[in-house]
């Protein structure tokens, strides 16, 4: 504990230099700061992660009036560990990265100071620490998403957003633990979970759903997720890395500690609900992600997806424990909790490697990209490896984690609920449609991205990025192998934080230590086999190649049936390439169509000008947020018009009130 | 019955015509058994369109000798070329050839495409087909008839 404290404050040690030294001194001392506290408390995290103790931390003075708790149980350990090692990550490739012009002293202040409060957040054990983490996480992340507002509008309009969004979600949970701790008698984690079992079911219901839309809204499910695909693409690359690997699951966290620890399980129909919300945030989001030619957006949507994924572990490990499968439940909340960590390493891998791209050729539209393998060969191999654990391929850690999330749910089944069933059927098949889409989308990011030729002269004039970014993505994109290689390695310890998570602390019987063992059938995937294979049929395939084939292979100009001029602005566009799932998925997606043709004034039969637009709107953002925020608006403009700015008229309004006063009182 | 054609075709005789084997099928290229082509039409009067279209009809059926007309030439074995080579089609004609894998086989078809035919010497003619690529086989006439055309490409599959 003494530990995370010394990295905590380390963090704010680096927020001080940020905030305090000269422009040359502060970009290194909050990074050096930032990455000790990042060691630091990955050190002490992975302590409590491999040993299984719980140590907490109390003082009266840090916080007036209520005092600073903080615990670091298994559970805590593991989301503290992800955020260090995706802190470090990006801290590291924030040295190089330079896009948005040189860093101002908001930047990097604020980014030791939200790197903190990630690391403070799974910590907290009572409710005002809790709460006190958590608004500074959601402050300074708005800071760091404004960063760049001089140069893009649409930097504010997503901190708007954002902004509005989580304020609303930290209500809802502060509105939420309130109910509980008044109830409870105490603010305290350990109080409240102590006297749940005693609460009446609504105030219990109550208080889960409450946290639940603010847990959600931070995680990112639908219908919570409209800030998502507008602030990622929108912040620094390092800061949409650490929202989408580390901010977001924090969301995850608040479910599970609320609702499995606090709560201690609760009814099942809440946990249908986590797992309806995870269903359609998964397809949504994959969806989306397969539609968009942004490639922030993009990955941003796809993080809704994976969200979802995670939700559905979550949400079947709930019902199952409710239930009565106690083993069950553990596994499925082991997966869950696998899939986050290793999205973390994905997402994170993936968002530097698209900040890299947009460094390198000044833009993120895949539209205006291509051919970047030969021009990034370092950053096309890194989001590669990226793209290919996020399309869950072995030997990558997605195949691993997706596959003993379906392990988990396909056992499920063995809980004979109708309702339970039913949920962990929808999470079957939400997972394969979007394994599917998810591959359709990252072809779509490095086929169109990478391959082929540049688009723009921008995109084939980029050069490399710099090494401390490379080495950046190069942290995380090793995790993605390494925990696909030997996810056995880290079973254990998953497995105390998936305890810990639901709510005890004696071990389940699991048989999930070697491999991924597909319990029923006498088989296991043993990803070292799978890798031993694969480097195998490569070897054959090049050595039948170089031994068989007659004569070397022939360059031919691309096919482009057969005309004279052909240019770069011919080939497949990631618009193209995702017309056919858009036009399948239309209902969900709604793409707006505009065709205009001008024609010559001379006659009809020669046009002048033909545009084409084509856009693909968040139809959810459209049909529910849009008509709320139009009322907030109208709302506005009726307050404006007794506000006229006439000092006149608010003297005649005070003296009204004055005489309606006296009025009343007489 | 005349109302009702689907009726009548119940009844009526094969639409196909049985076509004897021809003396020259005997596969002498490579590629035996199936033949998938790609057609250009390189500057065609359109007459050995119509004769191919009506080769590759339901009355020849030039398909069951395993000949087929594909949409690209990535997918083909070979072009099917009809028509004098004209200027504007030279390039178009160079590129397609280009975009087929090896092997490959060239299939003149018609007089233009064997040696300009009617419009030998004009103006608008680049060069003939010979100076692209020599024609694995030649299928003549002005237009060839559907029969010439099944029967030359029934050399080629070799049934």
């Amino acid at each position: 504990m003494s530990l995370l404290l010394i990295g905590l404050g380390l963090g704010l040690a680096g927020t001080a230099a940020g905030a305090l030294l000269s422009p040359r001194r502060r970009v290194p001392a909050a990074a050096v700061l930032g990455s000790g506290a990042c060691v630091v408390a990955f050190v002490a995290a992975g302590r409590a992660l491999v040993s299984g103790q719980t140590s907490t931390f109390r003082s009266v003075e840090l916080l007036p009036l209520t005092g600073v708790r903080l615990s670091l149980d298994p559970l805590a350990a593991l989301f503290i560990v992800t955020t260090a090692v995706v802190g470090l990550a990006a801290l590291c490739y924030g040295v190089g990265y330079t896009e948005g012009g040189p860093r101002s002293r908001t930047a990097t202040a604020m980014l030791p100071a939200f790197l903190t409060s990630l690391l403070l957040v799974p910590a907290a054990a009572s409710v005002a620490t809790f709460m006190v983490a958590w608004e500074l996480m959601a402050l300074t992340s708005t800071l760091l998403l404004l960063v760049e507002h001089r140069h893009r509008a649409e930097a504010r309009d997503a901190a708007q957003w954002y902004g509005a969004m989580t304020h609303v979600g930290a209500a809802a949970i502060l509105l939420g633990l309130l109910l509980l701790a008044s109830r409870a008698g105490g603010q305290t984690f350990a109080a409240i979970g102590l006297r749940a079992g005693a609460m009446s079911p609504t105030t219990r219901s109550l208080a889960f759903v409450l946290v639940l839309v603010g847990f959600a809204s931070k995680a990112g499910a639908v219908p919570f997720h409209v800030w998502l695909p507008r602030a990622h693409p929108e912040a620094p690359s390092p800061v949409s890395a650490l929202m989408s690997a580390a901010m977001v699951n924090l969301g995850i966290y608040g479910i599970v500690r609320v609702g499995d620890g606090l709560l201690g399980g609760g009814v099942l129909w809440w946990w249908l609900v986590v797992v309806g919300l995870g269903v359609a945030s998964a397809l949504f989001g994959a969806l989306h992600a397969a539609a968009s030619s942004d490639l922030k957006r993009l990955l941003a949507y796809s993080t809704v997806d994976n969200v979802g994924l995670v939700l559905i572990g979550v949400g079947a490990a709930g019902a199952l424990e409710v239930t009565g499968h106690r083993a069950l439940a553990a596994l499925a909340m082991l997966a869950a909790l696998f899939h986050l960590v290793n999205h973390a390493a994905f997402k994170g891998c993936l968002f530097l490697g698209a900040g890299a791209v947009q460094q390198a050729s000044g833009s993120r539209d895949l539209d205006r990209l291509g051919g970047l393998v030969h021009r990034l060969p370092l950053t096309a191999l890194l989001f590669g490896v990226g793209a290919l654990s996020i399309s869950a391929l072995p030997p990558f850690n997605g195949f691993a984690s997706e596959w003993l999330l379906l392990e988990g749910l396909l056992h499920g089944f063995a809980a004979h609920s109708a309702a339970t069933t039913t949920a962990l059927l929808a999470g079957v098949a939400a997972l394969a449609l979007t394994g599917g889409l998810t591959a359709a989308a990252f072809v779509k990011a490095l086929g169109i991205g990478f391959l082929g030729q540049p688009r723009t002269p921008a995109a084939a004039n980029a050069r490399e990025v710099a090494p401390s970014m490379l080495a950046g993505m190069a942290m995380l994109a090793a995790p993605c192998l390494l925990l696909g290689i030997v996810p056995g390695s880290v079973v254990p310890m998953l497995r105390r934080a998936a305890d810990t998570g639901l709510g005890d602390t004696f071990a389940r019987p699991l048989r999930a230590d070697l491999g991924l063992n597909l319990a029923g059938f006498e088989g296991a995937i043993e990803p070292v086999l799978l890798l031993a294979a694969f480097v195998g049929a490569l070897v054959v395939a090049w050595a039948s190649v170089r031994l068989f084939a007659r004569r070397g292979a022939r360059r031919a100009e691309a096919w482009g049936c057969g005309r004279e001029l052909q240019t770069a602005r011919m080939e497949y566009t990631a618009t193209s390439f995702a017309e056919p799932l858009q036009r399948v998925f239309a209902d969900v997606l709604r793409p707006d169509h505009d065709l205009e043709v001008t024609h010559v004034a001379e006659s009809r039969y020669f046009r002048q000008a033909i545009s084409y637009h084509s856009r693909v709107d968040d139809a959810l953002e459209r049909t529910c947020y849009r008509p709320v925020i139009r009322l907030v608006e109208a709302w506005g403009g009726f307050a404006r018009r007794a506000q006229n700015g006439n000092l006149h008229r608010y003297l005649a309004f005070g003296l009204v009130a004055l005489v309606a006063l006296l009025v009343v009182l007489a | 019955m005349r109302r009702l054609p689907v009726l009548r075709s119940l009844f009526a005789r094969r639409t196909t015509e049985d076509l004897p084997r021809p003396s020259n099928a005997s596969g002498g290229l490579r590629l035996r058994g199936s033949l998938q082509l790609r057609h250009v039409d390189a500057g065609s009067c359109n007459g050995c369109e119509l004769e191919i279209t009506s080769a590759f009809g339901p009355h020849y059926d030039a398909a069951r000798f395993g000949a087929r007309l594909v949409a690209s030439p990535r997918h083909a074995d070979g072009l099917l070329v009809t028509g004098v080579v004209t200027r504007n089609m030279a390039v178009p004609l160079r590129k397609t050839l280009e975009a087929v894998p090896r092997p490959r086989v060239v299939v003149a078809c018609g007089d233009c495409a064997i040696d300009g035919g009617v419009f030998a010497g004009a103006y608008g003619i680049a060069s003939g087909l010979e100076a692209i690529a020599r024609p694995d086989i030649q299928i003549p006439g002005c237009p060839p008839d559907p029969t010439t055309i099944t029967d030359a490409l029934r050399g080629l599959t070799g049934r």
